[in-house]
């Protein structure tokens, strides 16, 4: 079991993992459970929709209730989701970054022979396949459900878009922390920037449906780059994507280059 | 300081946190098959110093060389395969056992070679239990078994008997004598003179960031002479001819005389033999602690 940072990374945080992948399925397992009672009763789709728009944003996109699929889109992925998703990135992202230097475990592990590069790039796998086993917990959590849902079903190719850019999501929030933590070695730094993006996010994606002044500025919120129900209906769109992915490679390029120069505490 | 070659090279070390100088402009070269002995008080640069040795700290200016190759944070691991470093504040993980982490040490070492049956026997580490249900010398034990077990060429122990008992001590200092005698080099801080004094065969002291010694411990001894201290009761007592630092002191009716004698001891058996009323004499080894009091004071006083 102990024989790469890899493999030591995930003992650290099997507690964690199985309570992150609990919670979600629990979380997936209530919002599609409820689906029969928003299902067959219109009124609620009608009053959802009279909302103002800024209340909307805040519970999600107003999709038509009646279908399973975009149901699960707008009331589980469409805001719900990632940011429960990022909260528990950051979580984790701090954990596997500045914990250990704080501790001083950081230089137990840097005396053996591991490089710097190879002890973070292992460190972020094990948070990728972290991730990847909390949005089969989902999944999975979802599907139990449904067999006591009658009148529910989705086609799998919608929950492998819907779970695929959850992940990259949750990878995104996550490497925030974790890029910051590896690059500066301060918790104060890793989680101040993690809060101002998450939060950022979030006020833009809700608020900026409403404000106008706030609607020039959706595009620099990484919940924008998520549009469950779209993707439901149309596809992922290659540039969502292509966003996650260049702000994860980038922070991850840079806080390798910064890491491995710097002094360790 | 020695024909072997250099496997230790600090060359105008500087390194400065902000406006602070931590260490300034250090130079050593030690030998393979040193023990060297690396003392100073808290904060004088000592860990700073074996930190940039590791490359967890890069030097801010000058070169720090390991095996003749320049260390450098980015590249310091390529050379922690022949490296063992133990210290006495070494943060272990808390969620592993001690069989756990040598396992993870020996998989990342790539190495056949372990000493851990050897090491077991000697130090009796808990390698069952969780490192944090542990007592600190007990965790210190693994750090050092961590330290020997894939006997490396160069041990650098920062403070490494911090927190062990008495027995402990003796078992890791034999074991610093048997890693020396098969030519293995030791850097070792340690805030204990007297088992610098033991264990080691060159002894640098730090003070405010500067090397303000570098010698073998033999040269300090013989440098230093031995601490004579005699009792008599017999008060018009003069000290031999070539007593240095000489105190006198009387109290209830007991003269009292503590002198450095350099040369050879025996000598002072004829004016021992002469002293009247003597009723108590004790020879000391040359005392560290009082001459590196007295470098730190001529180095406040520069």
């Amino acid at each position: 079991m102990m024989r790469s940072v890899y493999l030591k990374t995930l003992y650290d945080k099997r507690y964690f993992l199985f309570g992150w992948t609990i919670a979600f399925a629990a979380i997936a397992a209530l919002l599609a459970s409820f689906y029969p009672a928003m299902h067959q009763d219109g009124a609620i789709d009608e009053l959802l929709k009279s909302m103002p728009a800024a209340f909307q944003g805040l519970i999600g996109s107003l999709a038509d209730l009646s279908r399973f699929d975009t149901y699960i889109a707008s009331q589980l992925f469409d805001i719900r989701m990632p940011l429960i998703a990022g909260i528990m990135a950051i979580i984790l992202g701090i954990g596997l970054s500045v914990n250990d230097e704080e501790k001083g475990e950081l230089r137990t592990v840097l005396s053996l022979p591991i490089g710097r590069t190879k002890l973070l790039v292992q460190k972020w796998f094990a948070m990728l396949t972290i991730m990847v086993v909390v949005v089969l917990g989902m999944v999975a959590g979802m599907y139990a459900v449904l067999p006591f849902i009658d009148i529910a079903s989705i086609e799998p190719d919608v929950v492998v878009r819907l779970s695929a850019m959850t992940l990259l999501i949750m990878v995104t929030f996550g490497t925030i922390p974790f890029a910051v933590g590896f690059a500066s070695g301060r918790r104060a730094a890793a989680t101040g920037i993690s809060i101002l993006i998450i939060i950022g996010s979030f006020i833009l994606s809700t608020f900026g449906q409403a404000v106008d002044w706030l609607s020039d500025y959706e595009k620099l919120s990484l919940l924008h780059y998520f549009p469950a129900v779209d993707i439901v209906k149309d596809g992922i769109q290659a540039s969502d994507a292509l966003v996650f992915a260049i702000v994860t490679i980038g922070l991850l390029a840079a806080s390798i280059v910064i890491f491995r120069g710097r002094d360790i505490a | 300081m020695s024909k072997s070659p250099v496997v230790i090279e600090l060359n105008g070390v500087t390194k400065q946190f902000g406006r602070f100088k931590a260490v300034a402009d250090a130079t050593v070269a030690i030998a393979k098959g040193e023990v060297v002995g690396f003392v100073g008080a808290n904060g004088a640069g000592k860990t700073t110093t074996i930190s940039m040795m590791l490359g967890f700290l890069g030097a801010t200016k000058g070169e720090v060389r390991l095996f003749g190759e320049t260390i450098r944070p980015q590249t310091a691991h390529r050379l922690h395969g022949r490296i063992g470093y133990a210290s006495g504040d070494m943060e272990l993980p808390l969620n592993l056992t001690g069989k756990q982490y040598l396992t993870f040490l020996l998989h990342q070492s790539n190495t056949k070679e372990s000493r851990l049956a050897e090491l077991i026997q000697r130090l009796s580490p808990q390698l069952d239990k969780k490192i944090g249900k542990l007592s600190r010398g007990n965790r210190q034990k693994i750090a050092l078994v961590a330290a020997f077990v894939t006997n490396p060429d160069v041990l650098i122990l920062d403070e490494p008997t911090s927190g062990l008992d008495p027995a402990m001590q003796e078992a890791f200092l034999a074991l610093v004598r048997d890693t020396q005698a098969n030519g293995k080099t030791v850097f070792m801080s340690s805030h204990y003179l007297q088992e610098v004094m033991d264990a080691c065969s060159r002894v640098i002291l730090m003070h405010n960031g500067k090397i303000i010694l570098d010698k073998l411990t033999d040269e300090l001894l013989t440098q230093g002479g031995k601490h004579i201290t005699i009792k008599s009761a017999y008060r018009p007592t003069k000290p031999p001819k070539k007593a240095e630092e000489v105190e006198t002191s009387f109290e209830d009716g007991l003269l009292t005389m503590k002198f450095v004698y350099k040369t050879d001891v025996a000598e002072l058996q004829s004016w021992l033999a002469a002293v009247k009323q003597l009723k108590d004499v004790e020879i000391s080894e040359y005392n560290l602690e009082e001459t590196f009091k007295s470098l730190y004071e001529a180095e406040e006083t520069a």
